[in-house]
Protein backbone atom coordinates (compact mmCIF):
# COMPACT_ATOMS: atom_id res chain seq x y z
CA UNK A 1 0.00 0.00 0.00
CA UNK A 2 0.87 3.63 -0.89
CA UNK A 3 1.56 6.65 1.45
CA UNK A 4 -1.38 8.23 0.11
CA UNK A 5 -3.97 5.27 0.69
CA UNK A 6 -2.74 5.17 4.01
CA UNK A 7 -3.46 8.72 4.73
CA UNK A 8 -7.20 8.60 3.20
CA UNK A 9 -7.53 5.78 5.32
CA UNK A 10 -6.40 7.23 8.77
CA UNK A 11 -8.46 10.23 7.51
CA UNK A 12 -11.63 8.29 7.25
CA UNK A 13 -11.00 6.48 10.28
CA UNK A 14 -11.09 8.95 12.10
CA UNK A 15 -14.36 9.89 10.59
CA UNK A 16 -15.44 6.87 11.31
CA UNK A 17 -15.33 6.53 14.96
CA UNK A 18 -17.66 9.54 14.76
CA UNK A 19 -20.49 7.22 13.02
CA UNK A 20 -19.81 4.76 15.50
CA UNK A 21 -20.44 7.29 18.63
CA UNK A 22 -23.59 7.86 17.18
CA UNK A 23 -24.15 4.06 16.56
CA UNK A 24 -23.33 3.45 19.97
CA UNK A 25 -26.02 6.00 20.88
CA UNK A 26 -28.47 3.90 19.13
CA UNK A 27 -27.04 0.55 20.91
CA UNK A 28 -27.57 2.69 24.63
CA UNK A 29 -31.38 2.49 24.10
CA UNK A 30 -31.99 -0.50 22.29
CA UNK A 31 -30.36 -2.43 25.34
CA UNK A 32 -32.82 -1.63 27.25
CA UNK A 33 -36.18 -0.95 25.84
CA UNK A 34 -35.81 -2.33 21.93
CA UNK A 35 -35.90 0.82 20.77
CA UNK A 36 -34.13 3.56 19.33
CA UNK A 37 -34.01 7.14 18.43
CA UNK A 38 -34.07 7.70 14.70
CA UNK A 39 -33.81 11.87 15.89
CA UNK A 40 -30.24 10.94 16.92
CA UNK A 41 -28.42 12.92 14.16
CA UNK A 42 -30.57 16.02 14.80
CA UNK A 43 -29.87 15.48 18.51
CA UNK A 44 -26.41 15.61 17.46
CA UNK A 45 -27.15 18.79 15.28
CA UNK A 46 -28.91 20.54 18.21
CA UNK A 47 -26.74 20.08 21.25
CA UNK A 48 -23.17 21.02 18.30
CA UNK A 49 -25.67 24.57 17.88
CA UNK A 50 -26.26 25.10 21.52
CA UNK A 51 -22.56 24.35 22.48
CA UNK A 52 -21.57 26.55 19.48
CA UNK A 53 -24.21 29.93 21.24
CA UNK A 54 -22.43 28.92 24.49
CA UNK A 55 -19.02 29.20 22.56
CA UNK A 56 -20.25 32.18 21.20
CA UNK A 57 -21.54 33.95 24.70
CA UNK A 58 -17.70 33.49 25.58
CA UNK A 59 -18.00 30.28 27.63
CA UNK A 60 -14.09 28.94 27.33
CA UNK A 61 -13.92 25.72 25.28
CA UNK A 62 -13.83 23.40 28.68
CA UNK A 63 -16.62 25.16 30.58
CA UNK A 64 -18.58 24.68 26.81
CA UNK A 65 -18.09 20.93 27.04
CA UNK A 66 -19.73 20.23 29.97
CA UNK A 67 -22.99 22.47 28.71
CA UNK A 68 -23.37 20.85 25.49
CA UNK A 69 -23.38 17.59 27.33
CA UNK A 70 -25.96 18.78 29.60
CA UNK A 71 -28.12 19.86 26.78
CA UNK A 72 -27.65 16.09 25.35
CA UNK A 73 -28.68 14.43 28.63
CA UNK A 74 -31.77 17.00 28.92
CA UNK A 75 -33.10 16.48 24.81
CA UNK A 76 -31.94 12.78 25.67
CA UNK A 77 -34.57 12.51 28.39
CA UNK A 78 -37.26 14.74 26.72
CA UNK A 79 -37.24 12.11 23.86
CA UNK A 80 -38.25 9.66 25.96
CA UNK A 81 -40.74 11.02 27.49
CA UNK A 82 -42.16 12.84 24.71
CA UNK A 83 -41.97 10.30 22.06
CA UNK A 84 -40.75 7.07 23.72
CA UNK A 85 -42.59 5.90 26.73
CA UNK A 86 -46.04 6.02 25.81
CA UNK A 87 -45.54 4.06 22.93
CA UNK A 88 -43.54 1.09 24.90
CA UNK A 89 -46.27 1.39 27.77
CA UNK A 90 -48.72 0.63 25.12
CA UNK A 91 -45.97 -1.83 23.62
CA UNK A 92 -46.32 -0.40 19.72
CA UNK A 93 -44.19 1.28 17.45
CA UNK A 94 -45.60 4.66 17.86
CA UNK A 95 -41.99 5.29 18.89
CA UNK A 96 -40.71 5.13 15.23
CA UNK A 97 -43.02 7.85 14.08
CA UNK A 98 -42.78 9.79 16.98
CA UNK A 99 -38.85 9.93 17.25
CA UNK A 100 -38.44 10.64 13.36
CA UNK A 101 -41.18 13.35 13.84
CA UNK A 102 -39.25 14.94 17.32
CA UNK A 103 -36.10 14.78 14.62
CA UNK A 104 -37.98 16.81 11.95
CA UNK A 105 -39.28 19.67 14.10
CA UNK A 106 -35.36 19.68 15.73
CA UNK A 107 -34.42 20.41 12.22
CA UNK A 108 -37.35 23.03 12.05
CA UNK A 109 -35.93 24.32 15.43
CA UNK A 110 -32.52 24.90 14.27
CA UNK A 111 -33.46 26.55 10.73
CA UNK A 112 -35.38 29.04 12.45
CA UNK A 113 -33.01 29.56 15.17
CA UNK A 114 -29.62 29.56 13.81
CA UNK A 115 -30.43 30.15 10.41
CA UNK A 116 -30.08 27.98 7.06
CA UNK A 117 -26.04 27.88 6.96
CA UNK A 118 -23.39 25.93 7.72
CA UNK A 119 -21.05 27.59 10.09
CA UNK A 120 -17.75 27.15 11.63
CA UNK A 121 -16.93 25.40 15.16
CA UNK A 122 -14.07 27.37 17.15
CA UNK A 123 -11.40 25.39 19.05
CA UNK A 124 -8.19 25.86 20.80
CA UNK A 125 -7.27 22.53 19.97
CA UNK A 126 -4.98 22.96 17.07
CA UNK A 127 -5.16 22.06 13.70
CA UNK A 128 -1.25 22.19 12.32
CA UNK A 129 -0.63 18.56 11.11
CA UNK A 130 1.49 16.54 12.70
CA UNK A 131 3.69 13.81 11.25
CA UNK A 132 3.45 9.70 12.60
CA UNK A 133 5.11 7.46 10.23
CA UNK A 134 4.88 10.18 7.51
CA UNK A 135 1.16 10.05 8.21
CA UNK A 136 -0.06 13.74 9.09
CA UNK A 137 -2.81 14.02 11.20
CA UNK A 138 -4.17 16.92 13.57
CA UNK A 139 -4.31 17.29 17.21
CA UNK A 140 -7.33 17.99 16.12
CA UNK A 141 -8.68 14.43 14.76
CA UNK A 142 -6.34 12.90 17.81
CA UNK A 143 -8.91 14.52 20.22
CA UNK A 144 -11.49 13.01 18.38
CA UNK A 145 -10.15 9.72 18.68
CA UNK A 146 -9.34 9.59 22.18
CA UNK A 147 -12.98 11.60 23.03
CA UNK A 148 -14.71 8.85 21.20
CA UNK A 149 -12.56 5.67 23.11
CA UNK A 150 -13.17 7.40 26.41
CA UNK A 151 -16.57 7.80 26.50
CA UNK A 152 -17.63 4.29 25.13
CA UNK A 153 -14.63 2.60 27.74
CA UNK A 154 -16.10 4.60 30.20
CA UNK A 155 -20.20 3.81 29.44
CA UNK A 156 -19.16 0.00 28.94
CA UNK A 157 -17.12 -0.11 32.58
CA UNK A 158 -20.52 1.24 33.77
CA UNK A 159 -22.65 -1.31 31.92
CA UNK A 160 -20.66 -4.25 32.73
CA UNK A 161 -18.99 -3.26 36.35
CA UNK A 162 -21.55 -1.48 38.36
CA UNK A 163 -25.06 -3.06 39.78
CA UNK A 164 -26.99 -0.50 37.82
CA UNK A 165 -25.04 -1.59 34.46
CA UNK A 166 -26.32 -5.19 35.01
CA UNK A 167 -30.37 -3.62 35.56
CA UNK A 168 -29.77 -2.29 32.11
CA UNK A 169 -28.98 -5.78 30.89
CA UNK A 170 -31.72 -6.87 33.17
CA UNK A 171 -34.63 -5.24 31.64
CA UNK A 172 -32.99 -5.57 28.30
CA UNK A 173 -33.78 -9.57 29.01
CA UNK A 174 -36.89 -9.23 30.92
CA UNK A 175 -38.80 -6.22 31.61
CA UNK A 176 -41.39 -7.87 33.86
CA UNK A 177 -38.85 -9.91 35.55
CA UNK A 178 -36.68 -6.75 36.54
CA UNK A 179 -39.53 -4.91 37.84
CA UNK A 180 -40.11 -7.90 39.96
CA UNK A 181 -36.47 -7.69 41.59
CA UNK A 182 -37.27 -3.74 42.06
CA UNK A 183 -35.56 -2.63 39.71
CA UNK A 184 -37.95 0.10 37.49
CA UNK A 185 -38.01 -0.38 34.31
CA UNK A 186 -39.01 2.90 33.13
CA UNK A 187 -36.59 4.81 34.91
CA UNK A 188 -33.46 2.58 33.46
CA UNK A 189 -35.15 3.27 30.16
CA UNK A 190 -34.94 7.07 31.28
CA UNK A 191 -31.50 6.47 32.05
CA UNK A 192 -30.25 4.88 28.98
CA UNK A 193 -32.35 7.62 26.53
CA UNK A 194 -30.31 9.94 28.85
CA UNK A 195 -26.87 8.30 28.40
CA UNK A 196 -27.68 8.18 24.88
CA UNK A 197 -28.36 12.10 24.57
CA UNK A 198 -25.12 12.35 26.42
CA UNK A 199 -23.66 10.38 23.77
CA UNK A 200 -24.96 12.47 20.57
CA UNK A 201 -23.90 15.83 22.10
CA UNK A 202 -20.77 14.66 22.02
CA UNK A 203 -20.13 13.52 19.27
CA UNK A 204 -21.47 16.78 17.96
CA UNK A 205 -18.59 19.00 19.99
CA UNK A 206 -16.16 16.86 18.54
CA UNK A 207 -17.18 16.69 14.60
CA UNK A 208 -17.62 20.43 14.70
CA UNK A 209 -15.02 21.48 14.31
CA UNK A 210 -13.90 19.43 11.70
CA UNK A 211 -17.27 19.35 9.55
CA UNK A 212 -18.63 22.92 10.51
CA UNK A 213 -22.39 22.88 12.19
CA UNK A 214 -25.39 23.14 10.36
CA UNK A 215 -29.27 21.98 10.04
CA UNK A 216 -28.10 19.09 7.66
CA UNK A 217 -25.49 17.74 9.39
CA UNK A 218 -27.83 15.76 10.86
CA UNK A 219 -29.20 13.38 7.91
CA UNK A 220 -25.43 12.74 6.62
CA UNK A 221 -24.47 11.48 9.93
CA UNK A 222 -26.95 9.53 10.90
CA UNK A 223 -27.75 7.45 7.67
CA UNK A 224 -24.42 5.88 8.02
CA UNK A 225 -24.39 5.44 11.74
CA UNK A 226 -27.30 3.77 10.70
CA UNK A 227 -25.31 1.60 8.05
CA UNK A 228 -22.86 0.86 11.21
CA UNK A 229 -25.29 -0.21 13.67
CA UNK A 230 -26.90 -2.60 11.13
CA UNK A 231 -23.88 -3.88 10.11
CA UNK A 232 -22.30 -4.37 13.83
CA UNK A 233 -25.40 -5.84 15.16
CA UNK A 234 -27.46 -3.50 18.01
CA UNK A 235 -25.28 -5.18 20.96
CA UNK A 236 -21.71 -5.00 20.43
CA UNK A 237 -20.00 -1.45 21.60
CA UNK A 238 -16.85 -3.41 20.15
CA UNK A 239 -18.31 -4.15 17.06
CA UNK A 240 -19.45 -0.53 16.30
CA UNK A 241 -15.94 0.88 16.72
CA UNK A 242 -14.69 -1.79 14.37
CA UNK A 243 -17.05 -1.16 11.59
CA UNK A 244 -17.10 2.27 11.99
CA UNK A 245 -13.19 2.43 11.55
CA UNK A 246 -13.60 0.16 8.52
CA UNK A 247 -16.81 2.42 6.66
CA UNK A 248 -14.61 5.45 7.25
CA UNK A 249 -11.78 4.40 5.62
CA UNK A 250 -13.81 2.85 2.70
CA UNK A 251 -15.71 5.75 2.68
CA UNK A 252 -12.55 8.36 2.24
CA UNK A 253 -11.15 5.84 -0.28
CA UNK A 254 -14.09 5.99 -2.38
CA UNK A 255 -14.57 9.27 -2.96
CA UNK A 256 -10.93 9.85 -3.35
CA UNK A 257 -10.94 7.17 -5.93
CA UNK A 258 -14.05 6.58 -7.76
CA UNK A 259 -15.08 10.22 -6.85
CA UNK A 260 -16.74 12.57 -4.03
CA UNK A 261 -20.25 12.38 -5.53
CA UNK A 262 -19.52 8.28 -4.53
CA UNK A 263 -18.67 9.76 -0.77
CA UNK A 264 -22.07 8.15 0.20
CA UNK A 265 -22.70 4.60 -1.58
CA UNK A 266 -20.31 2.44 0.30
CA UNK A 267 -22.18 3.10 3.32
CA UNK A 268 -25.56 2.34 1.66
CA UNK A 269 -24.32 -0.74 -0.10
CA UNK A 270 -22.86 -1.94 2.89
CA UNK A 271 -26.14 -1.88 4.73
CA UNK A 272 -27.84 -3.52 2.37
CA UNK A 273 -25.59 -6.49 2.36
CA UNK A 274 -25.87 -6.88 6.01
CA UNK A 275 -29.31 -6.68 5.74
CA UNK A 276 -29.92 -9.03 2.91
CA UNK A 277 -26.56 -11.54 4.09
CA UNK A 278 -26.58 -11.11 8.25
CA UNK A 279 -29.78 -9.02 9.66
CA UNK A 280 -28.50 -9.61 13.56
CA UNK A 281 -25.24 -7.79 12.40
CA UNK A 282 -21.24 -9.25 12.26
CA UNK A 283 -21.42 -9.33 16.38
CA UNK A 284 -24.66 -10.13 17.06
CA UNK A 285 -25.14 -12.22 19.20
CA UNK A 286 -27.78 -15.30 18.20
CA UNK A 287 -29.99 -15.55 21.05
CA UNK A 288 -29.38 -18.38 22.98
CA UNK A 289 -32.70 -19.75 24.59
CA UNK A 290 -32.87 -23.14 26.47
CA UNK A 291 -36.22 -23.72 28.40
CA UNK B 1 -48.03 -10.26 56.71
CA UNK B 2 -49.81 -10.88 53.52
CA UNK B 3 -52.84 -10.38 53.63
CA UNK B 4 -55.51 -10.20 50.31
CA UNK B 5 -59.05 -9.12 50.64
CA UNK B 6 -61.97 -9.45 48.05
CA UNK B 7 -59.67 -9.02 45.31
CA UNK B 8 -60.85 -8.82 41.67
CA UNK B 9 -58.76 -8.51 38.74
CA UNK B 10 -58.33 -9.89 35.16
CA UNK B 11 -57.27 -9.15 31.38
CA UNK B 12 -58.91 -6.57 29.94
CA UNK B 13 -62.31 -7.27 29.96
CA UNK B 14 -62.28 -11.02 31.23
CA UNK B 15 -62.39 -11.01 35.06
CA UNK B 16 -60.40 -14.04 36.25
CA UNK B 17 -60.73 -13.16 40.22
CA UNK B 18 -63.77 -12.68 41.83
CA UNK B 19 -63.52 -12.04 45.56
CA UNK B 20 -60.57 -13.67 46.52
CA UNK B 21 -59.35 -13.56 49.84
CA UNK B 22 -56.23 -15.13 51.74
CA UNK B 23 -54.07 -14.55 53.85
CA UNK B 24 -50.30 -15.79 54.57
CA UNK B 25 -49.45 -15.47 58.71
CA UNK B 26 -45.32 -14.60 59.25
CA UNK B 27 -43.41 -17.70 59.27
CA UNK B 28 -45.82 -20.06 57.46
CA UNK B 29 -45.82 -21.64 53.97
CA UNK B 30 -49.53 -21.20 52.39
CA UNK B 31 -50.27 -23.40 49.53
CA UNK B 32 -52.78 -22.36 46.34
CA UNK B 33 -53.61 -25.30 44.82
CA UNK B 34 -56.42 -25.42 42.02
CA UNK B 35 -57.10 -26.14 38.89
CA UNK B 36 -55.30 -24.46 35.38
CA UNK B 37 -57.51 -21.20 34.74
CA UNK B 38 -58.90 -21.00 38.09
CA UNK B 39 -56.44 -17.73 38.61
CA UNK B 40 -53.70 -19.16 40.77
CA UNK B 41 -50.96 -17.17 38.95
CA UNK B 42 -53.36 -14.39 38.19
CA UNK B 43 -53.89 -13.98 41.99
CA UNK B 44 -49.94 -14.16 42.47
CA UNK B 45 -49.21 -11.66 39.67
CA UNK B 46 -52.00 -9.11 40.74
CA UNK B 47 -50.09 -9.29 44.41
CA UNK B 48 -46.65 -8.07 43.01
CA UNK B 49 -47.85 -5.24 41.29
CA UNK B 50 -47.94 -6.57 37.64
CA UNK B 51 -51.86 -6.61 37.09
CA UNK B 52 -54.25 -3.68 39.22
CA UNK B 53 -56.79 -4.80 40.83
CA UNK B 54 -60.34 -3.61 39.76
CA UNK B 55 -61.54 -4.29 43.29
CA UNK B 56 -60.27 -5.48 46.86
CA UNK B 57 -57.24 -4.71 48.77
CA UNK B 58 -53.32 -6.33 49.51
CA UNK B 59 -51.67 -5.93 52.51
CA UNK B 60 -48.03 -6.20 53.06
CA UNK B 61 -47.08 -5.98 56.55
CA UNK B 62 -50.20 -3.73 57.01
CA UNK B 63 -49.03 -1.26 54.49
CA UNK B 64 -51.69 -1.47 51.42
CA UNK B 65 -49.67 -2.09 48.03
CA UNK B 66 -52.70 -2.43 45.52
CA UNK B 67 -52.21 -0.75 42.48
CA UNK B 68 -48.20 0.28 43.14
CA UNK B 69 -45.52 -0.31 40.66
CA UNK B 70 -44.06 -3.70 40.85
CA UNK B 71 -40.71 -2.66 41.68
CA UNK B 72 -42.21 -0.48 44.56
CA UNK B 73 -43.72 -3.41 46.32
CA UNK B 74 -40.22 -5.35 45.48
CA UNK B 75 -39.26 -2.51 47.87
CA UNK B 76 -41.20 -2.91 50.32
CA UNK B 77 -40.43 -6.83 51.01
CA UNK B 78 -41.66 -8.88 48.62
CA UNK B 79 -40.01 -11.12 46.33
CA UNK B 80 -41.73 -13.17 43.27
CA UNK B 81 -40.17 -16.03 41.84
CA UNK B 82 -42.32 -15.86 38.82
CA UNK B 83 -43.99 -19.12 36.60
CA UNK B 84 -41.46 -20.25 34.08
CA UNK B 85 -38.63 -18.82 36.60
CA UNK B 86 -37.72 -15.31 33.88
CA UNK B 87 -34.15 -15.86 34.73
CA UNK B 88 -32.12 -13.31 33.05
CA UNK B 89 -30.89 -15.32 30.32
CA UNK B 90 -27.81 -13.49 29.20
CA UNK B 91 -26.81 -12.76 32.22
CA UNK B 92 -24.26 -15.11 34.51
CA UNK B 93 -25.49 -16.74 37.13
CA UNK B 94 -23.88 -15.13 40.18
CA UNK B 95 -25.14 -11.43 38.42
CA UNK B 96 -28.72 -12.91 38.69
CA UNK B 97 -28.35 -13.11 42.30
CA UNK B 98 -26.81 -10.20 42.76
CA UNK B 99 -29.87 -8.80 40.82
CA UNK B 100 -32.25 -10.08 43.42
CA UNK B 101 -30.64 -7.91 46.17
CA UNK B 102 -30.78 -4.85 43.58
CA UNK B 103 -32.81 -2.65 46.17
CA UNK B 104 -30.51 -3.55 49.30
CA UNK B 105 -27.36 -3.10 47.14
CA UNK B 106 -25.54 -0.04 46.42
CA UNK B 107 -25.97 0.49 42.80
CA UNK B 108 -22.85 1.56 41.41
CA UNK B 109 -19.28 0.24 43.50
CA UNK B 110 -19.11 -2.29 46.26
CA UNK B 111 -21.90 -4.30 45.76
CA UNK B 112 -19.87 -7.39 45.67
CA UNK B 113 -18.18 -7.38 49.12
CA UNK B 114 -21.65 -6.49 50.61
CA UNK B 115 -23.46 -9.40 49.17
CA UNK B 116 -21.12 -11.61 49.62
CA UNK B 117 -22.65 -13.35 52.95
CA UNK B 118 -25.56 -13.24 50.91
CA UNK B 119 -23.87 -14.97 48.34
CA UNK B 120 -22.73 -17.37 50.44
CA UNK B 121 -25.69 -18.59 51.88
CA UNK B 122 -27.32 -19.17 48.42
CA UNK B 123 -24.51 -20.82 47.47
CA UNK B 124 -24.65 -23.19 50.65
CA UNK B 125 -28.27 -23.69 49.80
CA UNK B 126 -27.73 -24.34 46.16
CA UNK B 127 -23.73 -25.73 45.73
CA UNK B 128 -24.38 -26.60 41.89
CA UNK B 129 -25.25 -22.72 41.51
CA UNK B 130 -21.87 -21.84 42.83
CA UNK B 131 -20.60 -24.48 40.48
CA UNK B 132 -22.08 -23.13 37.78
CA UNK B 133 -21.80 -19.19 38.93
CA UNK B 134 -19.94 -17.57 35.89
CA UNK B 135 -22.12 -19.58 33.53
CA UNK B 136 -24.75 -17.83 31.69
CA UNK B 137 -27.66 -18.46 33.31
CA UNK B 138 -29.77 -18.74 29.72
CA UNK B 139 -27.85 -22.00 29.33
CA UNK B 140 -29.00 -23.76 32.70
CA UNK B 141 -31.20 -26.77 32.86
CA UNK B 142 -34.53 -26.15 33.66
CA UNK B 143 -33.79 -27.41 37.85
CA UNK B 144 -30.86 -25.32 37.66
CA UNK B 145 -32.93 -21.86 36.27
CA UNK B 146 -35.49 -23.30 39.23
CA UNK B 147 -32.88 -23.35 41.78
CA UNK B 148 -31.61 -19.89 40.19
CA UNK B 149 -35.12 -17.63 40.39
CA UNK B 150 -35.53 -18.88 44.09
CA UNK B 151 -31.99 -18.35 45.00
CA UNK B 152 -32.46 -14.73 43.37
CA UNK B 153 -35.94 -13.78 45.35
CA UNK B 154 -34.13 -14.81 48.34
CA UNK B 155 -31.28 -12.41 47.69
CA UNK B 156 -33.65 -9.56 48.40
CA UNK B 157 -33.96 -11.04 52.76
CA UNK B 158 -37.96 -10.17 51.38
CA UNK B 159 -40.54 -10.32 53.89
CA UNK B 160 -42.64 -12.79 52.38
CA UNK B 161 -42.09 -14.99 48.61
CA UNK B 162 -44.25 -15.51 46.23
CA UNK B 163 -43.22 -19.33 44.38
CA UNK B 164 -45.00 -20.16 41.27
CA UNK B 165 -45.03 -23.25 39.75
CA UNK B 166 -42.07 -24.44 40.85
CA UNK B 167 -42.31 -28.19 39.43
CA UNK B 168 -43.56 -26.75 36.02
CA UNK B 169 -41.45 -28.78 33.18
CA UNK B 170 -39.39 -30.66 35.65
CA UNK B 171 -38.55 -34.03 35.88
CA UNK B 172 -39.69 -35.78 38.84
CA UNK B 173 -36.45 -36.25 40.61
CA UNK B 174 -35.63 -32.92 40.34
CA UNK B 175 -39.03 -31.44 42.25
CA UNK B 176 -38.03 -33.64 44.74
CA UNK B 177 -34.88 -31.49 45.21
CA UNK B 178 -36.96 -28.18 44.75
CA UNK B 179 -39.58 -29.22 47.66
CA UNK B 180 -36.39 -30.48 49.90
CA UNK B 181 -35.58 -26.72 49.72
CA UNK B 182 -39.04 -25.68 50.06
CA UNK B 183 -38.78 -28.14 53.67
CA UNK B 184 -35.18 -26.38 54.64
CA UNK B 185 -36.47 -22.77 53.61
CA UNK B 186 -39.73 -23.49 56.15
CA UNK B 187 -37.15 -25.29 58.42
CA UNK B 188 -35.45 -21.76 58.21
CA UNK B 189 -38.62 -19.37 59.08
CA UNK B 190 -39.44 -17.87 55.47
CA UNK B 191 -43.15 -16.77 54.85
CA UNK B 192 -44.09 -18.46 51.96
CA UNK B 193 -46.76 -18.51 48.95
CA UNK B 194 -46.69 -21.32 47.19
CA UNK B 195 -48.73 -21.88 44.17
CA UNK B 196 -48.58 -25.40 42.90
CA UNK B 197 -49.77 -28.20 40.50
CA UNK B 198 -48.94 -31.06 42.24
CA UNK B 199 -51.60 -30.59 45.15
CA UNK B 200 -50.52 -33.27 46.84
CA UNK B 201 -46.57 -32.31 47.31
CA UNK B 202 -47.78 -28.96 48.22
CA UNK B 203 -49.80 -29.98 51.09
CA UNK B 204 -47.23 -32.11 52.06
CA UNK B 205 -45.44 -29.20 52.50
CA UNK B 206 -47.70 -26.29 53.32
CA UNK B 207 -49.08 -25.21 57.12
CA UNK B 208 -52.31 -23.72 55.33
CA UNK B 209 -54.02 -24.25 52.01
CA UNK B 210 -56.45 -22.63 49.84
CA UNK B 211 -58.16 -24.78 46.95
CA UNK B 212 -59.19 -21.72 44.26
CA UNK B 213 -61.62 -22.79 41.98
CA UNK B 214 -62.77 -19.92 39.00
CA UNK B 215 -61.54 -17.10 40.65
CA UNK B 216 -62.68 -17.81 43.96
CA UNK B 217 -61.44 -19.28 47.28
CA UNK B 218 -63.90 -22.72 47.39
CA UNK B 219 -61.96 -24.22 50.51
CA UNK B 220 -59.43 -23.56 52.75
CA UNK B 221 -57.81 -25.11 55.64
CA UNK B 222 -54.67 -26.86 57.19
CA UNK B 223 -53.65 -29.98 54.71
CA UNK B 224 -54.62 -32.55 57.32
CA UNK B 225 -58.51 -32.04 56.66
CA UNK B 226 -57.92 -31.41 53.15
CA UNK B 227 -56.27 -33.92 53.31
CA UNK B 228 -59.61 -36.21 54.53
CA UNK B 229 -62.12 -33.74 52.23
CA UNK B 230 -63.83 -35.85 49.81
CA UNK B 231 -63.96 -32.90 47.20
CA UNK B 232 -60.62 -32.16 47.42
CA UNK B 233 -59.60 -35.93 47.24
CA UNK B 234 -61.97 -36.29 44.00
CA UNK B 235 -60.46 -32.92 41.88
CA UNK B 236 -56.90 -32.72 42.94
CA UNK B 237 -55.14 -35.87 44.83
CA UNK B 238 -57.19 -38.81 43.11
CA UNK B 239 -55.98 -42.41 43.65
Amino acid sequence: MNQAVIQLMVSGALMGLVYALVAYGFQLTYATSKSINFGQGELVMLSAFFSLTLTNLGLPYYLMIPGGLLFGVVAGLFVERAGVRLALEQKSEGWILMTIILGLFGVSAAENIWGRDDRPFPTPIPTEPMQFFDISITPLEISVAIGVVMIMVIIELFKRKTLLGKAFEAVSADRDAAELMGISATRTIMLSYGLSGLVAALAGILVSPITTVGPTMASALVLKAFSVAVVAGLESGFGVVIVGLFLGSLESLTSFYVGSGWREAPGLVLLILALAVRPTGIFGKAVIRKV
Amino acid sequence: MLVVNDLYAGYGMSEVLMGTSLAVKRGTVVALIGPNGAGKTTTMRTISGGINPTRGEILLDGKPVQGLEPSQIARLGLAHAPEGRKVFGPLSVEDNLLLGAFTRLPHFFGFQAKAAGDLDKIYELFPRLKERRRQTSGTLSGGEQQMLAIGRALMARPKVVLLDEPSMGLAPVIVDEVFDIIRRLKGSGITLLLVEQSAKRALEVADYAYVMERGRIAVEGVPQELQKNERVIAAYLGN
